[in-house]
């Protein structure tokens, strides 16, 4: 076992294999792990913390992991859990209505980094579990059925979350960009 | 794919932590867990109450054997007197038919 005795295994090959096997994993999924914590809590210090928190609990967990695939599908699942937990736990942010947020006042170029910053800030005030679905789905390219078995619920519950969330994001960004208007 | 939802995936590329952040969770991992550590002293806890137990049952045992003790010894004074006063009472009776 990983975590039953830490001075041993700084004296074990395996634990020292395993040990340079998890280290590497962390250095390739990092991005990953941290672009859902960050886009969803959008602080980069709590992203950091919490996705350090997901890596340390894939450590404690690490035996348990079986493929390459089993691994990004734990740590996608177990980064959306904590994401949910941490908002949930310290109410992070008084929710305000994506109808409270104002309108940019003149469209923005696609390319524009405070276009981005203004998805950012929009999708940030979306619901906790609709917001998670559309990191899931925009950011790491998942299919609802695939969000679905991560998050546990069903497919048609994924789907209209992702709906209600576009058509509200959409409708908030038709100011933003023009083209999308008609 | 519109461009509604291009440009969601532009807002949403993944990004990098910080440049130590693999060092730092190396470091941690190294470090044990707050839960062994909360378990360390809630071992040290019950252990301490059980010393502590032991000991409280030990003190209450000899309490309760010197208790014992006092009463069996009360015991005994009365009944030395008892026998005494009979004794004495036996005595006079003697005395009173050899004159």
């Amino acid at each position: 076992m990983v975590t039953s005795s830490l001075a041993q295994q700084a004296i074990q090959p395996a634990a020292v294999e395993a040990r340079g096997a998890f280290e590497a994993a962390v250095r390739e999924h990092q991005a990953m792990v941290y672009s859902v914590a960050y886009h969803f809590l959008q602080d980069r210090p709590a992203a950091e913390e919490l996705a350090q928190e997901v890596f340390l609990e894939l450590f404690r967990h690490w035996h348990e992991i079986q493929s390459r695939e089993h691994r990004i599908f734990w740590l996608r699942k177990v980064a959306s859990r904590r994401c949910i937990d941490h908002v949930r736990r310290r109410k992070l942010r008084a929710h305000v209505s994506l109808d409270e947020v104002s309108e940019p006042f003149t469209w923005m170029p696609a390319t524009d980094p405070l276009l981005k910053r203004y998805i950012e800030q929009l999708l940030g005030k979306l619901e906790e579990m609709p917001r998670l679905i559309v990191i899931l789905r925009y950011q790491e390219g998942l299919e609802p059925a695939e969000i679905a078995e991560m998050l546990e619920m069903p497919v048609a519950t994924v789907k209209s979350h992702l709906q209600r969330s576009l058509a509200l994001l959409r409708r908030k960004l038709s100011f933003a960009l023009p083209e999308e208007k008609s | 794919m519109t461009d509604f939802e291009d440009q969601l995936r532009r807002a949403l590329e993944r990004v990098e932590p910080s440049e130590d952040f693999a060092a730092r969770v190396a470091t941690r991992a190294r470090r044990p867990a707050p839960w062994f550590q909360w378990r360390a002293w809630a071992a040290a806890g019950i252990a301490a109450s059980l010393v502590m137990g032991a000991l409280s049952f030990e003190l209450d045992r000899r309490e309760r054997e010197r208790q014992q003790g006092q009463a069996a010894r009360a015991q005994l004074i009365q009944a030395i007197q008892i026998t005494s006063a009979q004794l004495d009472k036996i005595n006079r009776k003697v005395q009173g038919a050899l004159r």
